[in-house]
């Protein structure tokens, strides 16, 4: 009886496994193969031949993805962190009573729903010059001449813009969840007790949203890591390889040659930073709390 | 097999699954580092591969 | 405390915020209701006229109507297969005394956490290569797609179930097993109708993000399966000078969003950090 019925649970799960492993694990199995050969389909020899690690030895010297990567690390600091402090004071200011906060919520939501690739287009009318208005209202008060598709710093900074805009509503709702939930009791005694604001934050109030604050920031990481669609949107790229992030580079630079074997290898990096990262979070997050379960 | 708890040097609590995780994140690092510092001045990646194995195996079987 | 003057300071500060959250999206819509000779003249914030021409030309293009039925028909299709798999395989991992259960919930999320910027290659390889019957492969065919699209939309369909699955207590399956239903019954029959409302926000959810999805769709479909976010890039990179039609299209790949929103707003948190939040 009980053999049956775990029987009919792996049923219930065959057609989930079967699929994720086609279109998950077999992939990523294919792409580590693949990685280890030189294979063009267009080159003088378009068989796969098996060539070590020549794929990789070219790559880590591979300027171009190199610049790409320290665009992406640069692009992820400056994102989740503006997203992380701002969303905290927002949280913050959010805890005060004051009439409409539910609408006010409400609007705040509204940026995490829209697709990627149409938040990249909404900034992209904002600040392209001759149609987006901020170039305009720049050049106006302040004489300052704002273009993307030339200034790479423009470019780069509005794109953290772009993202701080798409995404710090998520950080700003779950530091309300959190603070929301928080007894007031330790705060109290802390007053009675002289504590300054800084070291209630310190003590108390960081401590006790650490979970929540801890997962937002790893949910963040990876998500930032991989913005691809509002960049290519906004910038494509450019100007150069300005903000030609690690999603952008395989998409423009690697996916249109057919230089397959060594676009593998990309991939694979790529995944593998990316899977140290959900690493870290699973230890740091979800491996302690199932435990204590 | 997997619920095999001991305390090892790691600073987590892991089973083998983890630590062998832990021992091939490492071997990927080493060998991406090696290829691009260590290759050219003549050390083959080979090298990097049998510390990563040695040190691999200690992880596993330690950690 | 400051109780009388500090409310009207943050009213402020949160409609000083709600305009630059609004903003930009407002600016979208100025845009797509503008004519190509406004928009060279200098930036207006306010709409003067509503010039429909925008929308009726995305409307009446073939084109873009096929990239719209597709987009329609791969996010229903792909939401109803994730939600049904999903609860199949969430009731499984949660009612089920499987070996290794949790791995498996987090080897699922693993999926999720991929970027899909990897995956388009060999994707790509193994749709063209290894996935195909004679003639009939996979790329570019909207199957193709709802397929694909489970690989980041099943874990989120498990997990956004599991609180639901959770919430149900096992002694009501035990009972009716007990009564001597069989084991879809109890399924179908105690389950289903106990979970309708995790099922709904999950379908939404699912639905809203295969509708959003550009970056596979782009890569895995040439004509034939094209969906309305590919038909915005192209439409930029094509003709650069077509702004009003670009914003004119953002417009309609954004409505269905807007509708999603104003029906699971209090969920989309929760839903965005796999349940670590609770909006």
């Amino acid at each position: 009886m009980r053999l049956k019925r775990t029987g009919f649970g792996w049923l219930l799960l065959s057609p989930t496994l079967l699929l994720l492993g086609l279109f998950g694990v077999f992939p990523f199995l294919y792409v580590v193969w693949v990685s280890f050969h030189e294979w063009n389909p267009f080159a003088a020899n378009p068989e796969k031949v098996f060539n070590w690690a020549n794929n990789y030895r070219a790559l880590v010297f591979d300027r171009g993805f190199l610049a790409s990567l320290g665009v992406t690390l640069a692009f992820v600091f400056f994102a989740v962190s503006s997203q992380v402090i701002l969303g905290y004071l927002l949280a913050q200011a959010f805890m005060r009573d004051f009439p409409g906060k539910a609408f006010f919520r409400t609007i705040h939501t509204l940026p995490l729903i829209m697709a990627p690739i149409i938040v990249g287009s909404v900034w992209k009318l904002m600040t392209t010059p001759s149609i987006g208005i901020i170039p305009y209202l720049l050049r106006n008060t302040v004489g300052f001449d704002l273009n993307i598709g030339t200034s790479a710093l423009a470019a780069f900074v509005i794109t953290v813009i772009m993202d701080v805009w798409h995404w710090t509503p998520l950080v700003t709702l779950s530091l309300i969840a959190a603070l929301v939930s928080l007894p007031p009791d330790p705060f109290e005694q802390a007053q009675i007790d002289g504590a300054d604001r800084w070291q209630i934050f310190r003590h108390i109030t960081l401590p006790m949203i650490a979970p929540a604050l801890i997962a937002t920031v790893f949910i963040r990481l990876m998500d930032a890591m991989r913005t691809v669609d509002e960049v290519l949107m906004l910038t494509g790229g450019g100007p150069g390889s300005a903000t030609r992030f690690l999603g952008v580079h395989i998409f423009k630079e690697v996916f249109p040659r057919t230089n397959y074997g060594y676009g593998s290898a990309v991939s694979v990096i790529v995944l593998y930073l990316t899977i140290v990262v959900c690493w870290l979070l699973y230890v740091g997050l979800i491996a302690p709390r199932t435990t204590r379960r | 097999m997997s619920e095999e708890r001991k305390p090892g040097f790691l600073p987590i609590e892991t089973n083998w699954f983890d630590r062998l995780f832990i021992a091939v994140v490492l071997w990927v690092a080493l060998s991406l580092f090696w290829l691009r510092f260590l290759e050219p001045l003549g050390l083959s990646v080979w090298i990097a591969a049998a510390i990563s194995v040695v040190l691999g195996v200690w992880i596993v079987r330690r950690g | 405390m400051r109780s009388r003057k500090t409310p009207w300071l943050s009213v402020a500060l949160w409609s000083l915020l709600s305009f630059v959250t609004l903003f930009p999206i407002y600016w979208m819509f100025v845009i797509s209701m503008k004519a190509p000779v406004e928009l060279f003249s200098t930036p207006d914030i306010l709409l003067r006229s509503l010039d429909w021409s925008n929308y009726v030309e995305v409307l009446e293009s073939p084109t873009l109507r096929g990239y719209m039925v597709n987009s329609l028909v791969i996010s229903s299709g792909n939401a109803v297969l994730v939600t049904a798999l999903g609860f199949l395989a969430c009731y499984a991992l949660t009612r089920y005394d499987l070996p290794g259960k949790e791995s498996i919930f987090f080897w699922t999320i693993t999926n999720r956490m991929a970027p899909p910027a990897v995956f388009l290659l060999p994707l790509f390889l193994l749709l063209t290569q290894v996935y195909r019957i004679g003639d009939f492969s996979l790329l570019d065919t909207r199957i193709g797609m709802i397929l694909v699209y489970c690989t980041f939309n099943l874990p989120f369909a498990i997990w956004t179930l599991r609180p639901t699955l959770d919430a149900i207590p096992k002694e009501l399956d035990e009972a009716a097993l007990v009564d001597g239903a069989s084991a879809w019954r109890v399924i179908w029959d105690v389950i289903l109708p106990l979970a309708r409302p995790g099922l709904a926000v999950t379908l939404i959810l699912t639905w809203v993000f295969a509708w959003n999805e550009y970056l596979l769709a782009a890569t895995l479909t040439n004509f034939t399966a094209r969906t309305l976010t590919t038909g915005l890039s192209e439409y930029v990179t094509t003709t650069g000078t077509a702004w009003g039609i670009m914003a004119a299209i953002s417009v309609f790949t954004l409505i269905p969003a807007l509708i999603v929103f104003s029906l699971v707003q209090r969920h989309i948190v929760t839903g965005l950090t796999f349940g670590a939040v609770k909006g």
